[in-house]
């Protein structure tokens, strides 16, 4: 078992950083404007279609996943503007717009799914051999959580904190409320098409189902992270999605390396967050 | 500076409104104090003028400008308010540094700066409030007690300085002592900066110290409405007076 968890536990660490920007993704509507939102269950496989068809097409795989990843942030504000404009539930909102999403990604890839492994992709240039890939993604991932946390000890981060802390009083102090949720549904989903965008290229294929159950595995990996190491600053809040993630990941590396099958997961995940919730 | 016209106001269909066709003109650097027993209306109508309710009829003009349909946050640039319930007036997971940092950019829009960079000038701000609160500037507020978390939602319903200040029973929550100082600070800093003030208050003592122009309120109407050197000859029995020709206790 040991011998299986030492050899899986690079891969395991890879994934873990590439979930890790996805779960920075779902935390940012999720914690900061305390609006749920299921969008990354199509912004997700959209980042990852629309890199992988734009790759095929015979575009450079960064400006792929540029495209890739606003298209995600737009689909993001999709689910804002439905929510403002029709005062629709906010899950219902992403559940809306996730299975719209789902008709687009297959749309664009024209298949369920497209082999990458003959074309040029991002880490083939810069980073090949799993240990530059690591090193790639790390630096991806501090430069989303610098960004991050700088942002929100600006000014504008403050409002909107404040927008999920307390719409009311913060609207007193003249915080435009949905001009925040546009923004803040559009950097979420924006950073989980860009993780979509990121694995397809690292894994040589897309496939059409990468975003079936997503948002759990999002959270389970983000509640590990808040329960070890809390929400109380600014700080704990953009390092947690980090921390959770890579855990979470090594903790399905154990599981299989235990001899649980991968379709058991699933279920692990779903223990994890009960079992989160039942320790709060 | 501020006109309402004909402002009615709802709560259920088919049944009394709480403001019945409400006319006032408040002009600029006026200070009203509004009393009026629970249910005459006083909060509804500083809630419908601060934008927290929408009328169901009527007009609301904001310095020449026709406000009616702005929203909350649109009037917040313009309007100042401490709410009578203390968890109304500030945010509960922010420090205090935090919470008066989104006040004090109220009136302008947010920029991409720290907002730590305006500590000193906070601290000095809570310090004119004479509270010894200053302390706390990086504390939690849900930490404080109700009366000082009133007193910080005071300040920044002043910080930045507004065109108009609506204070609904801003000391509710304040011991004698810390009542005294909040009420006097509010009063220098209304009469130092000019501002055009509406305030509820359920004290005869407080509308006859404070103001230029006293109103008093019942089943959602204006009954009584006074100003300048005949509000100055206001005395407790006068005013007891009015209250019971009018017919509600305060």
């Amino acid at each position: 078992m040991i011998n299986t968890l030492i050899e899986i536990a690079p891969s395991g660490l890879m994934q873990g950083l590439i979930l890790s920007i996805l779960v920075t993704g779902v935390m940012v509507p999720f914690r900061l404007l305390n609006f749920p939102d299921l969008t990354a269950e199509g912004s997700y496989p959209l980042g990852g279609a629309l890199c992988a068809s734009l790759i095929v097409a015979g575009l450079h795989p960064l400006l792929s996943l540029a495209i890739a990843s606003t298209a995600a942030g737009i689909v993001g504000i999709c689910t804002a503007i439905i929510y403002i404009r029709y005062k629709v539930n906010t899950l219902l909102a992403g559940i809306i717009l996730s299975t719209m999403v789902y008709s687009i990604n297959l749309r664009a890839m024209g298949k369920p799914n497209i082999a990458l492994f003959e074309l040029p992709n991002l880490f083939q240039n810069i980073a090949h051999g799993i240990s530059p890939q690591i090193i790639t993604l790390l630096i991806i991932n501090l430069v989303i959580m610098g960004a991050l946390y700088s942002f929100l000890n600006t000014e504008k981060g403050l409002q909107f904190r404040a927008t999920g802390l307390n719409p009311k009083v913060a609207e007193k102090f003249g915080v435009d409320l949905n001009r925040n949720i546009i923004a803040g549904l559009f950097i979420g989903n924006a950073f989980s098409g860009l993780a979509g965008g990121l694995l397809v290229q690292i894994q040589g294929y897309a496939d059409i189902g990468i975003g079936v159950g997503i948002v759990i595995h999002a959270l389970a990996a983000m509640m590990i992270g808040e329960k070890l190491i809390g929400t109380n600053s600014i700080l704990k809040l953009t390092i947690a999605p980090f921390i959770g993630s890579i855990i979470y990941q090594q903790l399905q590396g154990v599981a299989l390396a235990a001899g649980l099958a991968p379709s058991d997961l699933k279920l692990l995940t779903g223990a994890i967050v009960l079992g989160i919730i039942a320790l709060r | 500076m501020l006109e309402l016209h004909n402002i009615t106001k709802f709560f259920l269909q088919n049944t009394e409104p709480t403001l019945k066709s409400i006319n006032l003109k408040v002009g600029e650097g006026e200070y009203c104090v509004i009393l009026g027993s629970n249910g005459s209306g006083k909060s509804t109508l500083l809630k419908v003028i601060s934008g927290e309710y929408q009328a169901d009829s009527g007009v609301v003009i904001l310095n020449g400008k026709n406000v009616t349909k702005h929203s909350l946050h649109t009037r917040a640039k313009e309007i100042g308010s401490v709410a009578q319930d203390v968890n109304k007036g500030t945010i509960d997971d922010m420090t205090l540094l935090e919470n008066i940092s989104l006040s004090k950019m109220r009136g302008r829009s947010a920029k991409y700066k720290f907002f730590t960079n305006q500590t000193n000038e906070i601290v000095k701000d809570i310090k004119l409030l004479g509270l010894d609160l200053e302390k706390y500037v990086n504390t939690n507020i849900s930490s404080l007690s109700g009366g000082q978390r009133q007193s910080i939602a005071s300040l920044m319903a002043m910080s930045p300085k507004p065109k108009l200040l609506l204070l609904d029973e801003h000391t509710s929550a304040l011991d004698p002592r810390s009542k005294e100082k909040i009420m006097s600070f509010t009063d220098s800093y209304i009469k130092n900066h000019n501002i055009t003030t509406i305030m509820i208050t359920h004290s005869i003592a407080d509308a006859i110290s404070y103001g230029n122009r006293l109103i008093v309120m019942h089943h959602g109407v204006i009954e009584y409405d006074v100003s300048g050197t005949e509000k100055s000859k206001l005395t407790e029995q006068t005013i007891l007076d009015i209250l019971h020709r009018i017919g509600g206790p305060l």
